[in-house]
């Protein structure tokens, strides 16, 4: 675990006076001098102005806490929440750490605020403290357990380290602290830029004006973990940034419990970390400690429970505009020792004196933009405006799901460069919200801020990007092009290129990664999507997305006769209405590859739910076609149908198993209800299978050598075997064996009913939807007669089964 | 190390062989108390990695064959039948080698609709469709099925999602037990294909909520009702048949109930079928609703507790099937107890169950935990040990894959238990597994316990109410250290009786493997 640790900034000071060692300079003391990860980044580097660089200080170390910032000073960062301090903090860090802040955690914003204190009286009140922050034992939040985030009790402790390491890795944190010398990276494809980069000196690098996207940038370091925090309180931390750090500078990772619990076995080896002992038996040393933490102002940062208010009647610390630079007795010379000390460098201290200094200046959206972006560090992961990015050293941890090749556009967080111009407003803010993610192919996750942090940006980065709100319908010009024609057209030209690279709904063709067409209008600007669509390197370097318009021409000529305004319009039209429309057609054909039952040698089953034929469907697909499908529990052959037989996806793998459905055409209703029923009169109403009277029970089926399967059920006393199979005039052929007791040898067939049969020459009847039916090898060859009952016209024919008897039904249509 | 046993095995040095063998199993991490030290998980198969178990266009990896265990069956001492939830049989052969580097795949079924167990009978295969008993029958020796002849199927279906159907378990006369989902969440025309009873205001397709079984002529007869989401049936050693439902509206928490004529469980909308012809519930006009347990048992005398509670997340939070041990000792020291799947946090657990005034009541403990997926197939091998049959699709489990097959082996070595916890007049007595160190067990502080129960409502789901802590009064540890008696003040009836012994060590120093047990003490017995 040494390596994890992020001490290795020894960059910082000698970078700033040395620039051209930097690659050299890798080990060094870990920093005394707190850290802010936009200082060190770019002020360090002077990428930024001094006076914005103090100013970011002032609100990250806090300053403003005390000193009102007045209407243009910066808001300051929060302290960690202290309400559940007892329960994640270790009774030994927590000494060290009030001890001596930054010696204990390198880098800390915390101030230490005992340095005027020492010996005995430092050690009694460093005990009050931690006897107050052991008082503070508020519990940590209810995980629920629920089905689809399921909680293992004492979840925290039943990570596994391996994964943890390959999450630390991958998910994002490296982007920040330090990656493990001993991980190993999968070599990722170099991009053209890498293999430029990597050739060049710094000098050069300097010249070309890639220094900034060159370097490599001091990571920000946690502490001593496994020293510091319960394996509870981590995991927790972990889950929940935000609920013990407010002000997100470590933003929350969506870390399922699982993940959080992996992420504690790799960084926090130390199952038996025990939280600060319960001072229920101390109550004095706990009101000392309140006390304390009130006269050090510890509450202008932190919350730690109710009723913690500053002393009214102490002079509370001056405004930030009416700071006095030269005085001997402040944060910055801290002479007399009373006030909290920084342990500011050279640097840090010229530039916060410069922020002080200098007039506000105009907050334009530019430098608000700016300002939100190095506190928040967006810039850590995103590059924009040639600044950013996750730098040469952090890059190569970031791989595509699946290890595709994506080139970079697959692994890196993308450039924010005109983000505000390509994104509509209302999708930025699903973006930040957390619910934003179409990227499904990066192992790095977009994290979540605190929606004070972020609440801003969204029109922001609108205003600055110039994001155009025009309406797609002023867009694109349809010029009376109708809007059925556009949208077929559009399939097609989805259907030709964008299925490549895009799946669509969920649906993708084999290997395809990328984002999901799905919810492309409400994601993109349509005047950025016709820019981007038209050429589509303008809008994104070296993006992998070819274009279809080489040369401002569509390579699609005989789609809407070639016009590159109505494809483009098209494209728009069926992308915005793609939830609703049919997918495109090499989608739609390879998902039947996968999940259509395709009876290519034999006949082929599927007990499913169909909408007409009801719970109990027993489908049946024949190589030659027509497929049938039969009723068990109604003892009816209900449909058949010529070409494709059935999707089985739903029936296999839908939770909500929806129906399946006849793939092919000709559909036909066959002739409904039971084919052999006994009557009591001659003209009787046909008895129903589902009337408990009728004896009807179903009793499986058998399947021959060729896989045919015989069906099986019983009418009372009479048992059939209903066999049915492709008949040589590509209909269906049903083979009737019945059988009886020879007590009660009468029985008949229902062979067909509609609302009208006609009867052919050839023998049988066609109904009003062109069913023609025939029987052959009719035991007595009685050709039957036609009963009308109920405005409907059966034919029926009565059969004699002295001993068991075959008969044959020819359906044809 | 198998291999080598057997090596040794047929050289015929079995002695030597099974020192050899616990002396190697013990070396690594002997001082880690870890389930994994008594029992070894071995992999059959298992999907290369989760997938979004819910989501609409829910798929397996291309080209795999989805072993989503829907139920088992052990038919000889190479093969395994499983059935897997899209719908098919598939024999398995070489699944007890280890590593099971050969197994071998034959499909014997398909085109079945979700059948959710397996049961071989004679030389066929016994399986619930969603709307069918089926009994399958290769007639022709190829090990493919030819005949899938319809048991039974005169349970009603509306085409809900929820409405599974369980089963069969065989019992001693030759009866074919199921159970049956009530559906949840009705759509479209679902509705018109149910049956109602008026008075209690309750819906659902026949026998929907019900344990039948059918007899060897194929008639259904519809035993007892109330059940929610009966995942698991299977029976003790005496034969009785049991179910395990799952925490809901009404249950209060998963629960293993003995399935017997007229019992009423819990779950109201059951009742929509208690007018049909058959039922032997009759007579229900109100539901308690919406008190303690022991409140709606006194009120209602249908109304029958589970044998064991499952307390939420102590003892999982989803349980599935039930597994007899009943391999008298292969498996370890529980011979006789039964085995519980758990979904959602990729588990088993374990049960304790004895009679007390003629009804059963018990203990359960957790056992072994870190499975791939979903546990929702229990099956026990020639050799002892288990197979779990894993799926997590629909819901959502723990663990590294969708779906797959393991072993799970008993490692010779005998961990630190309470393997049973009996009811006594005024307490408890732990039966251990090893012998206790006499002086942490005679120790007032090694042992909490505290007792509550569960709210009976129309809501998912119950916390545990009426919860008491409970002083132990006196202690005595039998001279073997295998017998610990607490007596204990403050039993009460029906409720959970949480124990936990943190500080009690076997004669070897070691903690309990697992520290807790829950006992659902329904009655206290009279002697």
């Amino acid at each position: 675990m040494n390596g994890i640790p992020g001490s290795r900034l020894g960059i910082l000071g000698v970078l700033a006076a040395c620039p051209s060692l930097w690659i050299a300079a890798a080990v060094a003391a870990p920093p005394t001098s707190p850290f802010v990860a936009g200082f060190e980044r770019f002020a360090r580097r002077g990428d930024l102005d001094r006076a914005e660089a103090g100013r970011l200080l002032l609100g990250e170390l806090g300053c403003t806490s005390c000193h009102a910032p007045g209407t243009t000073g910066p808001h300051p960062k929060r302290g960690p929440r202290l309400e559940g301090a007892g329960r994640r903090l270790q009774a030994k860090w927590l000494s060290r750490f009030l001890s001596d802040p930054a010696g204990t955690q390198p880098g800390t914003t915390m101030p230490d605020v005992l340095h005027g204190v020492s010996g005995k009286q430092k050690t009694e009140m460093i005990a009050a403290l931690s006897a107050f922050l052991a008082s503070l034992r508020e519990d940590f939040a209810k995980l629920k357990s629920t089905a689809t985030r399921p909680v293992a009790p004492r979840f925290h402790d039943k990570g596994d380290p391996s994964r943890g390491n390959r999450l630390f890795h991958q998910v994002g944190c490296v982007a920040c602290h330090q990656p493990d010398a001993a991980y190993t990276v999968r070599p990722q494809p170099t991009s053209e830029l890498e293999k430029l980069l990597s050739q060049l000196d710094p000098e050069e690098l300097k010249e070309l004006g890639l220094g900034a996207a060159a370097r490599p940038f001091p990571s920000v370091p946690h502490g001593d973990l496994a020293n510091k925090y319960t394996r509870q309180g981590l995991a927790h931390f972990l889950i929940a940034p935000e609920s013990m750090r407010p002000g997100g500078r470590m933003p929350s990772l969506k870390l399922v419990p699982d993940e959080a619990a992996d992420l504690v076995a790799f960084l926090h080896p130390n199952a038996t970390a025990r939280s600060l002992t319960d001072p229920k038996n101390t109550p004095d040393l706990v009101t000392a400690g309140r006390r304390l933490f009130l006269q050090f102002r510890c509450q202008s940062c932190h919350t730690a429970g109710r009723g913690l208010k500053a002393d009214p009647a102490r002079k509370p610390p001056p405004p930030l505009s009416q700071l006095n630079l030269s005085a001997t007795d402040s944060c910055l010379a801290n002479a007399s020792g009373r006030q909290p000390r920084y342990r500011l460098d050279k640097q840090q201290a010229q530039s916060i004196a410069a922020a002080l200094a200098a007039k506000p200046a105009p907050l334009t959206p530019v430098l608000s933009l700016k300002r939100t972006t190095l506190k928040l560090n967006c810039l850590a992961c995103h590059a924009r405006n040639g600044s950013g990015g996750l730098g040469p050293k952090r890059r190569g941890y970031f791989e595509t799901a699946g290890h595709v090749d994506l080139g970079d556009e697959g692994r890196l967080p993308p450039s924010l460069d005109g983000v505000g111009g390509k994104l509509t407003t209302a999708w930025l803010v699903k973006v930040l919200a957390g619910t934003g993610d179409v990227r499904p192919h990066l192992q790095i996750r977009m994290p979540v801020f605190p929606v004070a942090e972020v609440l801003g940006l969204p029109r922001q980065l609108a205003t600055v990007d110039s994001g155009s709100d025009a309406p797609a319908a002023k867009i694109f010009a349809t010029s009376g092009t109708s809007a059925k024609s556009l949208v077929t057209a559009g399939r097609s030209l989805v259907d030709r290129g964008c299925v490549q690279c895009h799946p669509v709904r969920g649906e993708r063709l084999p290997g395809v990664v990328g984002i999901d067409l799905d919810g492309t209008a409400a994601r993109i600007r349509p005047e950025w999507l016709k820019r981007f669509l038209l050429d589509p390197a303008s809008q994104k370097a070296r993006t992998r997305m070819p274009t279809f318009f080489p040369k401002g021409k569509t390579n699609s000529p005989d789609i809407l006769e070639g016009r590159v305004d109505q494809q483009l319009a098209a494209f728009h039209t069926y992308l915005a209405d793609i939830g609703r429309q049919p997918l495109p057609e090499k989608i739609t054909r390879n998902k039947v590859d996968n999940y259509e039952l395709v009876p290519r040698k034999r006949p082929l089953v599927l007990r499913t739910f169909m909408q007409r034929v009801g719970r109990h469907a027993i489908a049946v697909g024949f190589p030659s076609s027509p497929h049938f499908a039969f009723d068990a529990r109604g003892g009816r052959v209900v449909e058949a149908w010529r070409g494709r037989f059935l999707d089985a996806h739903a029936t296999w793998f839908n939770r909500f198993i929806p129906p399946a459905a006849p793939l092919g055409r000709d559909l036909v209703t066959l002739p409904a209800g039971l084919a052999v029923n006994r009557l009591s009169a001659n003209n009787a109403a046909w008895p129903d299978a589902l009337d408990p009277v009728t004896g009807y029970r179903f009793g499986g089926y058998r399947l021959d050598k060729s896989r045919v399967p015989t069906l099986l059920y019983t009418v009372g006393t009479l048992a059939v075997e209903d066999r049915i199979e492709p008949s040589p005039q590509r209909g269906l052929r049903r083979t009737l064996k019945i059988t009886t007791r020879s007590d009660q040898p009468a029985a008949w067939i229902r062979a067909h009913i509609g609302k009208s049969l006609q009867s052919r020459e050839a023998g049988g009847y066609t109904d009003e939807n062109g069913l023609t039916v025939s029987v052959s090898k009719t035991p007595g060859r009685r050709p039957g007669k036609l009963v009308r009952l109920g405005g409907l016209v059966e034919w029926r024919i009565p059969i004699l089964v002295t001993s068991p008897i075959t008969l044959e039904i020819d359906y044809r249509w | 190390m198998v291999k080598v046993n057997r090596t040794f095995r047929s050289a015929r040095w079995p002695a030597v062989v099974l020192a050899m063998v616990v002396v190697s199993t013990e070396s690594p991490v002997a001082s880690a108390n870890d389930e994994s030290d008594y029992y070894r998980l071995v992999t059959i198969l298992s999907s290369k990695a989760p997938t979004g178990s819910r989501a609409k266009f829910w798929k397996p990896p291309p080209r795999d064959l989805v072993l989503e265990v829907s139920g088992m069956a052990v038919v000889d001492k190479k093969r395994l039948a499983v059935s897997i939830r899209k719908g098919e049989v598939w024999f398995l052969d070489g699944v007890y080698d280890d590593p099971p580097k050969n197994v071998t795949y034959k499909r014997f079924a398909e085109a079945l609709h979700e059948p959710l167990g397996l049961l071989k009978q004679g030389k066929s295969y016994l399986t619930a469709q969603r709307t069918e008993l089926t009994r399958m029958t290769d007639t022709d020796g190829d090990d493919v099925a030819d005949e899938y002849i319809c048991v039974n199927n005169a349970w009603g279906v509306t085409g809900n999602y929820h409405e599974y159907a369980f089963g069969p378990r065989l019992d001693r006369n030759g009866n074919l037990w199921m159970t049956l989902n009530i559906g949840m969440g009705f759509k479209g025309n679902q509705r018109s294909l149910m049956v109602s009873n008026k008075s209690l205001g309750v819906s659902q397709a026949r026998w929907r909520g019900w344990g039948v079984k059918v007899t060897p002529q194929g008639k259904l007869v519809p035993v007892c009702a109330g059940m929610r989401s009966p995942s698991g049936l299977g029976s003790n050693r005496a034969g009785d048949m049991f179910y395990t439902d799952q925490q809901g509206n009404w249950v209060g928490t998963n629960s293993l109930h003995h399935m017997r004529s007229g019992a009423f469980f819990h779950h109201p909308e059951a009742l929509a079928s208690m007018s049909l012809p058959g039922s032997p519930i009759k007579g229900i006009q109100a539901i308690p609703g919406g008190v303690p347990l022991p409140e709606a048992v006194k009120r209602l005398k249908h109304l029958k507790p589970p044998a064991v509670w499952f307390p939420y997340k102590k003892v999982g939070q989803s349980a599935t099937d039930i597994v007899l041990d009943d391999s008298h000792g292969r498996f370890g020291p529980f011979d006789g107890q039964l085995f519980i799947g758990e979904f959602t946090l990729a588990s088993i657990s374990r049960v304790f169950l004895e009679k007390v005034g003629g009804e059963y009541q018990g203990a359960c403990f957790p056992f072994r935990e870190g499975l791939a997926s979903a546990v929702i197939r229990l099956s026990q091998g020639h050799d002892g040990s288990l197979f779990a049959g894993l799926s997590n699709r629909g819901w959502s489990s723990l663990g590294t894959a969708s779906y797959g097959l393991q072993r799970l082996v008993w490692t010779g070595k005998t961990p630190f238990e309470m393997k049973e916890i009996r009811a006594r007049p005024d307490g408890f007595e732990l039966v251990m597994t090893r012998p206790v160190d006499p002086e942490s067990a005679q120790r007032l502080s090694s042992y909490t316990v505290n007792s509550y129960t569960y709210t009976y409502h129309s809501t998912y789901g119950s916390d545990e109410i009426l919860k008491r802590d409970l002083a132990i009064r006196s202690i005595t540890v039998s001279e073997d250290g295998l017998r610990i008696r607490l007596r204990i003040a403050g039993l009460r009836e029906m409720y959970v009786h949480e124990l936990h012994a943190p500080g009690l060590r076997s004669r070897d120093g070691q903690p309990l493997l697992h520290p807790s047990g829950y006992y659902t003490l329904n009655r206290i017995p009279a002697r």
